[in-house]
């Protein structure tokens, strides 16, 4: 029989061996300061990462965010896989808005090609940009929403999703990692029957986001945790560099649909919805608008949608070639991923693998703004700020 | 039935040596049905949670809804493995859910739980009665602070001191409204004993007679029993589980039993306070001497609209702030609470 | 304000450190120059505070160990108007190739660059705080996306079986389509 001391000494031999702090900057504690982690494995976090805050009281001081806790090297994996076989892994940089991975991708590429995908996918596309949308908005509302304590808001939006997935499901087979698009095209057309199930599960989504936004301007408990706390005003959202809701939050009209435009978002009418004051509430308001404005889209998009082919004709290469060689250059394509700019900057040298690949992903410059605005808020405050930037923590660390 | 009742004075008093004992167990048949009906809370809870989300409760274990799960739960919690850290302070950690149930114990025995009405006369369902019953229950419900300060600060953990800090913040600033809140309704009622006070109110409820305290009061309950949205001790995002962080299996279970126990003696002190108790109208009761079991599910059936209102404010509303909690004690309910003990005051000196 | 302009305007300032310009035919009608290293600061400065560019969208850097040189890139973007400007610079390949810092110019940078050092082993002169990222806390020094970085020994890329572009082992498309509606028992 082993001496069960024996096991534990020799336990904390090893730990000490292999266990490594992480790199903390050289703080010295006063004797009313406390350090918090909250750490790499937490309840509530999207994802591994740790922010080391600087208590005094319930006070913040400072914090400190450390990354790198999920990361992947998709860059380097991508320089040694074909075009075509990189198109999965890019599902899975940010598995919520795999779609617009994949289209950031292949729309760089297609750019290197000097190919353009007929109008029918173009708007099969948009299609399924704006359904990856709605499904990312929901879901990252409802996680803000439990880190308040407001648990019933997610399993009501976790309802909502379940349809808007069940209509991806149908077009592309899969719920989270798809693939869908193609080099020119896409992989598969709309199923018949499919426009008619869309629109009464998108007039269902309108009217339940019409229900959510009474439901959050009513709550007075609600406002009192969430309006004019985690503010960024117009200058701080410049100095960081953010895009996407939660620039839109402070006033600033700028959408990547409107100014990069690709695809047939020129021919699509929709407003860019902003909001005034960069807090906490006007931030999950700008997305619940967000989520009815793809509403919209979609319907117009099913309207405008004509019969045609998929893929371009006289292509040089079939459709799925895997050893397709690529002109060299160099192309970047932004789109409107559902939390910023998303691109990818792909540099080719002729052979049939990417030179390189670099993946612009929006979460990145989000969490690099997370440090400076959880200066002198209360601990309360920190998961609320940091769920309601709605930072995917796989695509800052890819 | 004169010698039914005649056999029970018999039994239950204190002319043989063994009347006192008889009356102890009674007493602790009556702790253990209320721990069977703090189960039953839990139930209800899952239960009524799911319908407000949307979704079914639970619906596999004992029948289609799941009204064995909590024996499964309770097993669950009994073979689990119990890890002790290595650094706490052992009295300290290894005392504080015992605190916490005795703390619940010692309020039970003082609540009637409904009455049985015999010819006019009421039996409390009570295991004691005594003069001060009322004051004795808020003094006693306080020494769960303690127990739960204790658990925080001796799990050697930094989150648990955060969350034991706000804790006694929150619960001390709620004690003080509560009190006032039930003194209040003691100068209505003349007296500070519970069947007195429920006895008082045959005539009209002291809902009606004084809203502002039954408002107050509830907002001071649902604080001081830590539920949301005063959650902060529980706050799951950034505490990981407060003061229960270091615990395991049935010292867990006994820390989360005591607040569903602490749950179903408020609710039933607000019946007894504010909405008459067991009253029922005196002709009905006196019909028949069977209709005198009436009064019993009567109070149960309030205590439980009483439990359904909690658990909806719980699921309903998001968690507060801790500071905005104690704005909210000091500022807001300690102001009302004066003016709701001038207004009863009156009432009490004119009835 | 497009293109032009924009790039007018570069080459009148600063006509002997942009070299090799063009504007990308294709949307997003990319601005792309050449700068050379020294003067990367003045350009950016220029950039931010003529020209209304407050926006760096990325920072990377593409290692060519042929021509024995790394290039940094950088993507300028703005909000007020649409044009996208694109920023070449050359830096040799030797032992410490090091190009000057922009978090001057703009907050945002800062993040960017700490995760070319890390990758690339390009350090920029002036910069805060130059530590690791996103890989873990003793890889700094490894220099992973350098073309000559062996993440295992005996690794080779992906080869696929055939070079050919006319032969195909798969079908042609579409496959057989499956009868839809299918019975989804969580939306009934």
């Amino acid at each position: 029989m082993v001496n069960k001391h024996d096991v534990k000494r020799r336990m904390r031999q090893l730990m000490d061996e292999y266990i490594h702090e992480p790199q903390q900057p050289d703080y010295v504690l006063d004797e009313s300061e406390m350090m918090v982690h909250i750490g790499p494995q937490h309840p509530i976090q999207p994802g591994p990462f740790l922010i080391d805050l600087k208590l005094k009281g319930e006070t913040v001081e400072t914090a400190k965010l450390y990354m790198g806790y999920g990361h992947k090297g998709i860059e380097k994996i991508l320089e040694g896989l074909t075009y075509i076989q990189g198109l999965p892994v890019t599902d899975r940089i940010c598995y919520l808005s795999a779609l617009s991975n994949n289209e950031a991708y292949v729309s760089s590429v297609e750019r290197l090609l000097d190919i353009e995908p007929p109008e029918r996918s173009q708007y099969i596309r948009v299609i399924m940009q704006e359904l990856s949308r709605i499904q990312s908005h929901l879901l990252g509302i409802g996680e803000y929403a439990t880190d308040l304590g407001f648990v019933t808001m997610f399993l009501y939006m976790i309802r909502e999703r379940e349809y808007v997935l069940g209509l991806i499901e149908d077009i592309t087979g899969a719920r989270i990692t798809h693939a869908f698009p193609r080099f020119g095209g896409v992989r598969e057309d709309i199923p018949d029957g499919w426009r008619e199930k869309a629109v009464d599960v998108l007039a269902m989504v309108n009217e339940k986001c019409e229900m959510y936004k009474e439901l959050f301007s009513d709550d007075s408990v609600y406002k009192m945790r969430t309006v004019g706390i985690g503010t960024l005003t117009k200058e701080d959202v410049i100095k960081v560099g953010l895009t996407g809701p939660a620039l839109r939050a402070a006033g600033i009209d700028y959408d990547v649909r409107r100014v990069y435009p690709t695809l047939t978002y020129p021919d699509i009418d929709f407003k860019v919805q902003t909001a005034k004051n960069g807090d906490i509430f006007d931030r999950v308001m700008v997305r619940i608008a967000e989520i009815q404005e793809s509403c919209w889209i979609i319907e117009q998009a099913l309207d405008q949608m004509k019969p045609g082919p998929l893929f371009p004709e006289g292509l040089p290469f079939g459709r799925r070639t895997p050893s397709m060689r690529v002109p060299p250059g160099e192309a970047y394509v932004p789109v409107e991923d559902p939390r910023g700019e998303m691109a990818m900057y792909i540099r080719s040298d002729g052979t049939d693998k990417p030179y390189r690949v670099k993946i612009r992903g929006p979460a990145f410059s989000l969490m690099q703004g997370l440090p400076p605005m959880l200066e002198n808020v209360y601990i309360a405050d920190v998961p609320a700020i940091a769920a309601s930037m709605d930072s995917c923590n796989s695509e800052a660390d890819r | 039935m004169d010698y039914l009742i005649g056999g029970l004075y018999y039994i239950l008093g204190n002319e043989n040596w063994w009347g006192p004992w008889i009356r102890g167990i009674c007493g602790l048949i009556v702790m253990g049905a209320i721990l069977v009906f703090a189960m039953f809370t839990v139930w209800l809870e899952r239960k009524y949670a799911g319908d407000i989300q949307s979704r079914i409760g639970p619906n596999r274990v004992g029948g289609s809804h799941g009204e064995l799960q909590l024996i499964a739960d309770a097993i669950k919690l009994f073979t689990k493995e119990d890890l002790k850290p290595d650094k706490v302070d052992t009295p300290l950690w290894a005392g504080a859910p015992i605190l916490m149930f005795g703390s619940a114990l010692l309020m039970l025995v003082a609540i009637p739980f409904g009455a049985f009405v015999f010819y006019g006369k009421d039996y409390p369902v009570a295991v004691t009665q005594f003069d001060v019953s009322i004051l004795y229950i808020e003094a006693v419900s306080a020494i769960g602070i303690v127990g739960i300060f204790m658990a925080g600060w001796g799990s050697n953990n930094k989150f648990s001191v955060i969350a034991a800090f706000r804790n006694m913040a929150r619960m001390i600033g709620y004690e003080v409204p509560l009190g006032l809140t039930i003194v209040s309704v003691a100068i209505m009622a003349h007296s500070l004993n519970i069947v007195d006070i429920v006895s008082a109110q045959s005539h009209i409820w002291y809902v009606i007679v004084a809203p502002l305290g039954f408002v107050i009061y509830m907002v001071a309950l649902i604080a001081d029993l830590g539920r949301i949205p005063f959650d902060q001790n529980e706050a799951e995002e950034e505490l990981i589980a407060g003061w229960a962080t270091e615990y395991s299996g049935m010292r867990f279970g006994l820390g989360y039993f005591a607040e569903y126990i602490h749950m179903v003696l408020g609710a039933c002190i607000t019946v007894i306070l504010f909405f008459g108790g067991w009253n029922l109208p005196g002709i009905l009761v006196n019909l028949h001497p069977v209709f005198g079991l009436l009064p019993f599910a009567w109070f149960v059936f309030k205590v439980v609209l009483v439990l359904m209102f909690i658990i909806m404010v719980r699921w309903a509303l998001p968690r507060i702030r801790i500071d905005q909690v104690t704005t909210l004690g000091w500022k807001v309910l300690l102001p009302l609470a004066l003016l709701n003990l001038a207004w009863t005051s009156v009432i009490g000196v004119i009835w | 304000m497009d293109g032009e302009t924009v790039l007018d305007s570069l080459k009148a300032q600063f006509p002997d450190a942009i070299t090799q310009s063009e504007i990308d035919p294709k949307p997003p009608y990319i601005v792309c120059a050449n700068v050379s290293r020294d003067r990367i600061v003045d350009v950016c400065s220029y950039l931010k505070d003529e020209l209304q560019f407050d926006r760096l969208s990325g920072i990377t850097s593409v290692d060519f160990p042929d021509a024995n040189k790394f290039e940094v890139v950088y993507l300028i973007a703005s909000y007020e108007h649409s044009v996208m400007v694109k920023l070449n610079a050359d830096v040799p390949r030797d032992d410490n190739p090091s190009i000057d810092t922009v978090t001057a110019v703009w907050w945002h940078a800062n993040w960017y660059e700490r995760e070319v050092h890390e990758m690339m082993g390009i350090y920029f002169n002036g910069h805060p705080e130059m530590t690791v990222l996103v890989l873990g806390d003793d890889m700094m020094g490894d220099w992973p996306l350098r073309k000559d970085y062996e993440m295992y020994p005996g690794r080779v890329d992906a080869k696929y079986p055939y070079e050919d572009d006319n032969v195909s082992i798969v079908g042609e498309w579409p496959l057989e389509k499956k009868p839809w509606p299918a019975k989804r028992y969580y939306l009934e």
